[in-house]
């Protein structure tokens, strides 16, 4: 138990964790509605693709790059999954296919990323994709999807939404994946010094390639379950989530340099950015105003990581 | 010797859980180069910094020229005329010469522009008065050799008229040639009557350069000496803390089996030319010449980091493959790099990570970890080569250089390769680690290990080499064995400059 405690006051989660407590009990506090189970399922339903597209991202910053196009293949994915089903496709076969074209897409993202700054790279790609989306919709918008697949998005199991479960889920694996695997340790080591990775004989451009590709899985696996959700598909749905993912994987104190940071502090990123959104439709600020708030809250959490890790530091020292 | 130009009594400096400083007491004469020495977190750089004002002291008194003075910092030292060329370059790579030394007070025209000029030649001028005027003040600093950026280091330095200046570990990066040009540099200013402060492991260049010499030991001075007032073994044993018969230990059995044999080696970069040498199980085989002979980069072609142009390299008998460090590694093949803090350590990882970072896949091979496993592996190492720490969850990067450099060593052994490649094993750790990476070396030639040990430091690798080959600009120019007449310092350190013969003069 005392272990527990210290590792996790040690890791890079810690400030995010204790902004999640702060931000739950003030919450409390100023909306009493945000204290009932229906709320919290609610947040829960309403982060979780957000969950599922930063877990996947922490993996690509943890290498020490960037992955800016996860909102663009969330998107596109869930375009073309509703266009093949539209077109009679069966459904499982047509997520595989998602799946597939996640693979793809992280494979490319990857292999650019070992030659360009991932930021430049996937901010570029993240513009084909995009692109790539209008052209499968053909600028229209699809809807009226089969239950068979909309239930996904939609459905319960008993008092917890579908989508609850399939989060928890993906988090659960890239938990495991980056914490207790040889490709989770080498991600790490990478991240932490690429140099000495490539001296102890790690096979350095797989091992990013895996971490491009885990990310864009992720992105395409929650594209399809957001055009589940939405029972339509639309090619500019994931737009919203693109900077949102980069936030939330941030907030929860994953370095941008690599190395450090992981799965747990993104969760806690992520529900923050989501109740914040909650909170403010609770209290009913204009949607308008809320990227203000938003914005406000990315910089104090991450201000206050970076300054207190610094003074941490240099007492080491 | 003239008269006291400093003097720090009963300093103390407390850090979290540690004493860093206990009661020490230091004095500092115009015209002396006094050296401070001590194992890694002996207290040396600390005492430096508090004279430079980068710390503060908790307890104790300094006073320049008979004065008690409180130093409120790294610019109010400077006033006083207390300045510093570290070890780790503090240069802008980016900037030029003129403009690095006059950093954030460059001169001004009178309509407040930088006053270029006069910067460049006011940085030719300080140059020139260390002899170094070939240096082009206008190249960005990063295109400059080390020596010439430690040059342009103590034109910086000197650019503030100091009384005292402070070097720390200067020599470090430098190359013997580089060396001597410092300490004729050093030589000069302590003529004009500045107090040198000088903080530094390697021994063999005190007498060249010390007047006096101050050993700290766990953060107390232990005495001050006189540069011939005491024997390198005695200085060692204050240093340690315990007797040290001997520093270099090599307990020789005999060779058989050839381990690994080069021919013919070539890189694209001219760096290695036509470098072919063997290596035999249970040998220690030393690579000899100055920086920039070709030493490290020969050992990057074997363990496949830098890519071959043409030659074999034959490991066991066995044609190698050499494409990149997996398949070296794979063969048994491992290097310990010369740079620990880029190359090997990955330092916001823990001991225990990085323990285990070549031996990952050997150790689970089912994809799946456990921490605690590599917790326990990491203990057995920590234990068995002194590593010393609180815990193996603790990072790399708050560890000494010494126990850093025991955490890279702890990396390989978890592998266990049959050929170890040992690039500068020593640089810049203190004696104590020092002698217990010899004894290691030794020890892993007698289990039949082939080992190749890299060094800038003639001494240690004549003290532990069965065999040395002499490289010069990429070749190999010599090979001496153990035990024959010419295994010393006078006659490798001549192929080591000069080439074959010692005539192309």
């Amino acid at each position: 138990m005392k272990n527990l405690w210290q590792s996790i006051k040690e890791s890079r989660a810690f400030y995010s964790l204790i902004g999640l407590v702060v931000l739950v009990i003030a919450s409390s506090i100023i909306a009493p509605s945000f204290r009932t189970v229906n709320n919290m399922i609610t947040i829960f339903r309403q982060a979780s693709l957000l969950l599922i597209l930063s877990s996947g991202l922490t993996a690509v910053l943890l290498t020490g790059t960037m992955d800016l196009s996860v909102g663009a293949t969330a998107g596109f994915v869930g375009c073309v999954v509703a266009q093949l089903i539209k077109h009679d496709m069966n459904v499982a076969v047509a997520t595989l296919i998602g799946l597939l074209i996640g693979v793809v897409i992280g494979l490319i993202n990857g292999t650019l990323a070992g030659i360009l700054p991932g930021f430049i790279a996937t901010y570029g790609t993240n513009w084909v994709i995009a692109g790539l989306g209008i052209v499968v919709m053909q600028g229209a918008v699809i809807y009226d999807l089969p239950p068979a697949f909309t239930q996904l998005g939609v459905g319960y199991l008993g008092a917890i939404p579908n989508l609850v479960i399939f989060a928890s889920v993906v988090v659960l694996i890239l938990y495991i994946l980056l914490s207790n695997t040889t490709l989770g340790r080498k991600i790490y080591q990478y991240g932490s010094n690429p140099v000495a990775a490539k001296y102890a004989a790690m096979p350095t451009r797989r091992v990013v390639l895996s971490a491009f590709v885990i990310c864009s899985v992720c992105a395409a696996f929650a594209g399809m379950l957001m055009t589940a959700r939405l029972n339509a598909a639309d090619a500019a749905m994931g737009d919203t989530y693109g900077l949102q993912t980069v936030a939330a994987a941030v907030i929860g104190g994953t370095s941008q340099k690599g190395g450090e940071g992981g799965v747990l502090g993104t969760i806690a990123g992520a529900l923050i950015l989501t109740i914040v959104v909650n909170i403010m439709n609770l209290t009913g600020i204009p949607s308008q105003a809320q990227g203000l708030v938003i914005g406000s809250v990315i910089i104090i959490m991450v201000l206050i990581d970076t300054i207190t890790r610094k003074r941490q530091e240099s007492k080491m020292n | 010797m003239g008269k006291t130009i400093l003097t720090a009594k009963h300093i103390t400096k407390l850090f979290p859980g540690m004493k860093a400083l206990d009661d020490v007491d230091f004095d500092l004469q115009e015209g002396e180069v006094h050296i401070l020495v001590g194992e890694n977190g002996a207290g040396k750089s600390t005492l430096s910094k508090i004279i430079l004002g980068a710390y503060k002291a908790e307890e104790g008194e300094i006073t320049l020229d008979g004065e008690p003075i409180v130093i409120q910092g790294t610019k109010d030292a400077l006033e006083r005329g207390i300045a510093a060329v570290y070890q780790e370059n503090s240069l802008v790579p980016y900037l030029d010469a003129s403009q690095n030394i006059f950093l954030n007070r460059e001169p001004r025209t009178k309509l407040g522009f930088l006053d270029l000029k006069k910067m460049k030649h006011d940085a030719e001028e300080l140059l020139k008065t260390l002899n170094c005027e070939y240096i082009d003040v206008t190249k960005p600093v990063s295109s400059l050799s080390v020596a010439e950026q430690q040059m342009v280091e103590i034109a910086k330095a000197l650019s503030f008229n100091p009384r005292i200046i402070v070097f720390d570990e200067p020599t470090s990066s430098l190359s013997e040639r580089e060396v001597d040009s410092l300490f004729k540099q050093i030589h000069r200013l302590k003529a004009e009557g500045l107090g040198i402060i000088y903080v530094s492991h390697r021994m063999q260049e005190f007498p060249l350069i010390g007047d006096r010499i101050t050993v700290l030991r766990d953060g107390k001075k232990i005495a001050t000496v006189g540069i011939n007032d005491c024997t390198n073994n005695e200085l060692v044993k204050m240093m340690v803390g315990r007797d040290v018969s001997q520093v270099y230990v090599r307990n020789q059995t005999d060779f058989n089996e050839e381990a690994l044999k080069v021919e013919h080696l070539c890189d694209f970069d001219g760096r290695v030319n036509d470098i072919s040498f063997n290596v035999r199980k249970g040998e220690i085989v030393g690579l000899a010449g100055l920086v920039g002979a070709g030493r490290t980069e020969t050992a990057e072609l074997i363990y496949g980091i830098r890519p071959i142009k043409s030659g074999d390299v034959t490991v066991f008998g066995k044609k190698a493959d050499l494409k990149n460090a997996t398949n070296a590694v794979a063969l048994g093949i491992g290097l310990i790099s010369e740079d620990r803090k880029t190359q090997g350590l990955a330092l916001s990882e823990s001991i225990a990570q990085n323990t285990v970072a070549v031996s990952l896949n050997k150790i689970f091979p089912n994809f799946f970890i456990n921490m605690n496993k590599i917790r326990e592996i990491a203990k057995d190492y920590t234990n068995k080569l002194r590593i010393m720490t609180t815990s193996v969850d603790k990072k790399t990067r708050f560890l000494s250089g010494g126990n850093q450099q025991k955490v890279v060593l702890a990396k390989w052994l978890s592998y266990d390769p049959d050929i170890l490649i040992f690039d500068e094993p020593t640089r810049g750790i203190d004696v104590g680690a020092k002698m217990e990476i010899y004894n290691l070396m030794d020890r892993m030639a007698s289990e039949g290990k082939a080992i190749i040990m890299i060094s800038s430091e003639l001494p240690e690798v004549i003290g532990m080499s069965d065999r040395i080959y002499i490289m010069q600009e990429g070749s190999i120019v010599g090979e001496v064995h153990r035990g024959d007449d010419n295994f010393n310092q006078e006659k490798i350190g001549e192929l080591m400059m000069l080439g074959t013969g010692g005539a192309n003069e």
